[in-house]
């Protein structure tokens, strides 16, 4: 029975449920106290993680810090179980920021109310649990705490197709959300524990004894259940369908919370709760994730490049930046893991940023019809130069953050042991020449040109916005230019994960 | 002569929970004849009371050992579970009577006195383990449900409702009457321990166990059992015996309604646990008996399976909340039938649980469904459109016992299904999980919609009323939906200790 070290991190998860219950019982007239208490809770969860970040958390030891243990259902043997490693702390750490930055960037969402916040807080309470549960019902349960918030969110406060959109996103994770419930109950009665630290053990050992489903044996099955569960949220291809109508659909802060946050959940689902528990599997069908990976960063790029919506364009960047994820790990070498993992904190700031930046212009123009606008350059220079900023990060422009992470993640699949992984590597620098094309292609479009005459009195960004954006785009270049910040704090449990992989490192 | 003797006196005992309800039944038949339907309230208070009082003596007798009165009555903690369950079920009902607004009959004393004669029937109907008793505590219940559906006597959709359940009651009465003579004629007894060979359970005259019934007319035998199934199969709605439950649901009074779907439904599962669970898994059931056993297993499988299926397609379609109510609970019986079908005590458990959980998520959408009716007359997705502003407790409220209904953690009903899944895996019984979890994908659906229209449709122009009594019924039951969502220890070590009619393997 593990040992309970800190309750810091029921503190970070939960202080934004207080928050939820303090929203709940404000008056629903006095928005701006609401507001002023969701600052609040989500700006001391950002404290607290920056303070792990920094102060108490371990850098050198792969073991699960901060641990906190209690029963929860002892007949089932159910227990509250969370922590945190190298992996998980990055994106605990992005997420108590998405959130502190979506409070004011929530500004400009029409017909915002009482509700909007409380389920904004409550989202956040499902976000933080699932990165830090280290107990598989838990994490289940929090995955789908999610759900709800998310949907009601898209579909009230989202845009005119926001029903459609909300059940689609809706219906594809239940759909996988159900699968990992078959999987985890699977392994629960094989051998005994939710413990996902555990499970992970035990697989690694091979002591998976389960039967047979479909024609697979038990670990193969258990393998893709899961990853269909994460790979509808990443999403890959081809999963995807739900993210360009959930996007554009979503009101701005809830389209940065999604890219800069959710899809991670998928990535990070797939490296600490279903590779290396069933890392044999997950080594025979390395190369198949590889190709699904290029596919959706090169389908990802041609399908984004087609767009004239601004904000689909931004959606369809996201499945393709997510695909280098999905290669690195695939690769099984540590250079593309942890370019993956890099890359997933990377795509988390730059898309968010992108959103974010969709959002100002939008707020505006009232559409967001990329051959509409021209010159806004002109009326908005200052907004032009950060929205540059937040679009050379996506691009991957050396001395970004995108770059060092999609470097690594290429190179690291170069080196792999599998040498198909170089045919992929050049497949995938395709989507690359795309991106640039789609991302310049789309700035010129609207910052560039002779100035619409509509545009010409637009408002340049203001405080508010770069209050939200500000951050993000200071983490893109600093992560370009100073990648140890992040890297130092995963190498142990990269290293760790790559040795549950069975690779020699 | 006849003499009490200490026999009787003991018997008597046992049985005083059943002795008051009669009681208190007869006691408001004169009330009412009395007061000639001017004491409406004071004969509700008395029902109340009554039911407290029975309830009372239920929870004083939970301890005591199991014991017989009268050679007929099981009283043991298995009866003891559904009948506190009936007690908590008629009294939401009377209260649901109380608040319904459009309740104007001036027949109001025969309504409580039918619900409790309900009752009466439904406590010898899951505290027998004879096979006469049990069919007579059916029939009771049914006559006083015929009544009940058809209470509003001016209105041709509530006679249609009673009419139609008289025949399809009347027929499988009929059905189920004659398995018990085929079986009786086979064995010579009424009792199921006997019939099962269970050593020491002697019956009067010259009996034969069902083993050897089975090896010397197997064709009688399993017509027996198809026709015994058949008729509980009408009683908890099982397809293909399911039709009158749509129309009955949607024409009888919603009070009445509540009563059928929940305390009904649960009444045909005690039996039919007890007569499944007794006959084929007591401990000291004769091998032969119990293999038997396990290929009517084999039946409920597809019954549960077809059930499901069926509930589950024909509640997309409705455009009445009622009627998709309705669909939704045959839906229910096919997912509680997955315990049985386990045929061990884990499954009864999880069959029980579900119930448990049934117990809170459809009385709150029934009482939901009773509130808006109130407010709206009608019954349609379309007049809940935007009443989540009007009425947010109350909405949210059904939020939550949507998602309980659905499955999705947080909530009661989630453990209901996880536990049901865990049996039903932990005997391989893998095909009818995967028809379960996708039967869960296919009920969002149509649970959403709800909320769709509660919060994402524009509203309408009327206004809800307040409603103090009703809303804070419904938020107690959406509080219980979440607490036991979350701590689930209570509910489950209940559930387990009332299986006690089991042989522990």
């Amino acid at each position: 029975m593990p040992e309970t070290t800190s309750t810091i991190l029921t503190w970070i998860t939960f202080i934004p449920f207080i928050g939820m219950v303090a929203v709940l019982c404000a008056p629903k007239q006095n928005l701006s106290l609401i507001k002023g208490i969701c600052g609040i809770a989500t700006f001391i969860p950002l404290v607290l993680a920056t303070q792990v970040y920094f102060g108490s958390f371990q850098k050198g030891t792969s073991e699960f810090q901060l641990v906190h243990f209690a029963e929860w259902i002892p007949l089932m043997k159910i227990n509250y179980h969370v922590g945190i490693d190298g992996l998980s702390l990055p994106l605990v750490w992005l997420t108590t920021l998405l959130l502190f930055i979506a409070i004011p960037a929530s500004e400009s969402v029409p017909r915002v109310s009482k509700g909007y916040y409380a389920l904004l807080m409550l989202l956040e309470v499902g976000i933080l649990g699932v990165f830090i549960s280290l107990d598989y019902f838990l994490f289940y349960v929090f995955w789908e705490v999610m759900l709800l918030p998310m949907y009601f969110l898209i579909g009230i406060w989202g845009g005119p197709r926001r029903e459609y959109a909300a059940i689609k996103f809706f219906l594809y994770t239940l759909a996988g959300s159900v699968l990992m419930l078959v999987a985890v109950i699977a392994m629960r009665l094989d051998t005994g524990t939710f413990s996902i630290p555990e499970l992970v053990r035990i697989g690694g050992e091979g002591g998976f004894t389960g039967p047979a489903l479909l024609g697979m044996k038990f670990t193969t099955w258990v393998f893709w259940f899961l990853y269909v569960a994460f790979a509808i949220k990443i999403p890959a291809f081809p999963f995807h369908t739900w993210l360009p109508d959930a996007h554009v659909e979503a009101p701005t802060p809830i389209s940065v919370i999604l890219a800069g946050i959710l899809l991670k959940l998928g990535g990070y689902g797939l490296i600490r709760a279903c590779f290396p528990i069933v890392p044999d599997a997950f080594t025979t069908f390395a190369f198949t994730l590889g190709v699904i990976g290029v596919i959706a960063i090169v389908y990802g790029a041609y399908v984004a490049l087609g767009q004239s919506d601004f904000k689909k364009m931004v959606a369809y960047s996201s499945v393709s930046h997510m695909g280098f994820v999905l290669l690195g790990m695939a690769a099984l070498t540590e250079w593309g893991m942890n370019g993956a993992a890099l890359q997933m904190f990377n795509h988390g700031t730059s898309s968010a940023a992108c959103f974010l930046v969709v959002g100002v212009i939008y707020d505006r123009a009232h559409h967001r019809d990329l051959n509409a606008f021209g010159g806004i350059a002109q009326s908005m220079p200052r907004y032009w130069a950060l929205s540059t900023v937040a679009f050379f990060a996506s691009l991957g422009l050396p001395g970004m953050a995108g770059f060092v992470s999609e470097f690594m993640t290429l190179v690291g699949s170069f080196q792999s042991a599998d040498t198909r992984f170089q045919i992929l590597v050049l497949i995938s620098c395709v989507g690359v020449v795309l991106t640039a094309a789609y991302i310049l292609w789309a700035l010129q479009r609207v910052f560039l040109g002779p100035l619409n005459e509509k545009y010409k009195d637009y408002k340049d960004i203001t405080a508010r916005e770069v209050f939200s954006l500000a951050p993000l785009l200071i983490l893109c270049i600093l992560l370009g230019v100073a990648p140890f910040l992040l890297l130092d704090w995963m190498d142990s449990s990269i290293v760790q994960l790559m040795r549950q992989l069975g690779s020699s490192i | 002569m006849f003499a009490l003797t200490d026999l009787h006196l003991e018997g008597f005992r046992l049985l005083s929970p059943e002795i008051t309800l009669v009681t208190v039944s007869l006691v408001i038949l004169v009330m009412d004849l009395l007061g000639r339907g001017r004491n409406m309230t004071a004969i509700a208070l008395v029902s109340l009371g009554g039911l407290a009082l029975t309830a009372f003596q239920l929870v004083a007798a939970f301890n005591d050992q199991p014991a017989t009165a009268f050679g007929l009555v099981a009283v043991d903690k298995f009866g003891n579970f559904f009948k506190l369950f009936t007690c908590g079920a008629l009294a939401v009902v009377i209260f649901f009577v109380m608040s319904d607004r459009r309740e104007k009959s001036t027949h109001i004393g025969e309504y409580y006195f039918l619900l409790l004669g309900a009752g009466i029937g439904i406590f010898f109907m899951v505290g027998t383990n004879n096979l006469l008793l049990l069919v007579l505590g059916l029939e009771l219940l049914s006559l006083s449900s015929y009544s009940l559906a058809g209470f509003h006597k001016g209105e041709k959709r509530s006679a249609e409702a009673a009419m139609k359940y008289i025949v399809f009651g009347g027929l499988s009465a009929g059905v189920m009457v004659y398995g018990v003579s085929l079986l009786y004629g086979l064995t010579g007894t009424l009792n199921l321990k006997v019939m099962a060979g269970v050593a020491g359970a002697v019956g009067e005259g010259h009996t034969v166990s069902l083993a050897a019934a089975v090896t010397d007319s197997p064709g009688a035998v399993a017509a027996a059992m198809v026709l015994i199934l058949g008729g509980f199969s009408y009683k908890i709605s099982v397809a293909p015996f399911h039709f009158w439950a749509p129309d009955v649901y949607e024409g009888a009074p919603t009070p009445v309604t509540t009563f059928l779907a929940v305390a009904s439904k649960a009444a045909g599962f005690g039996a039919l646990l007890r007569f499944i669970g007794v006959l084929f898994m007591s401990p000291g059931t004769q091998e032969a008996v119990a293999a038997y056993g396990l290929q009517v297993g084999q039946l409920v499988a597809v019954l549960a399976a077809v059930t499901m299926t069926i509930g589950n397609l024909a509640a997309l379609r409705q455009e009445s909340v009622k009627r998709m109510l309705a669909y939704s609970s045959v839906a229910h019986a096919g997912y509680i039938l997955v315990g049985v079908v386990a045929m061990d005590k884990a499954g009864f458990d999880a069959a029980m649980l579900y119930l448990a959980a049934y117990y809170f998520m459809n009385l709150g959408a029934f009482g939901f469904l009773l509130y808006f009716h109130g407010v709206t007359g009608k019954e349609t997705f379309e007049s809940l459109n935007g009443m989540g502003y009007r009425a947010p407790l109350i909405s949210i409220s059904m939020v939550v016992f949507l998602i309980s209904l659905t499955g999705l953690p947080p909530s009661v009903g989630f453990y209901g299904k996880m536990t049901l899944i865990y049996a039903a895996w932990d005997k391989g019984i893998n095909w009818l999980i995967i028809c379960l979890l996708i039967n869960s994908v296919i009920s969002l659906f149509y649970y959403v919609r709800v909320a769709k229209h509660l919060f994402l449709m524009k509203p309408s122009e009327e206004t809800a009323q307040p409603q103090p009594a009703m809303t804070g019924f419904l938020v107690a039951m959406a509080g219980l939906t979440v607490v036991f969502g979350l701590w689930a220890t209570p509910l489950l070590e209940w559930t387990s200790s009332s299986m006690d009619l089991l042989a522990a393997r």
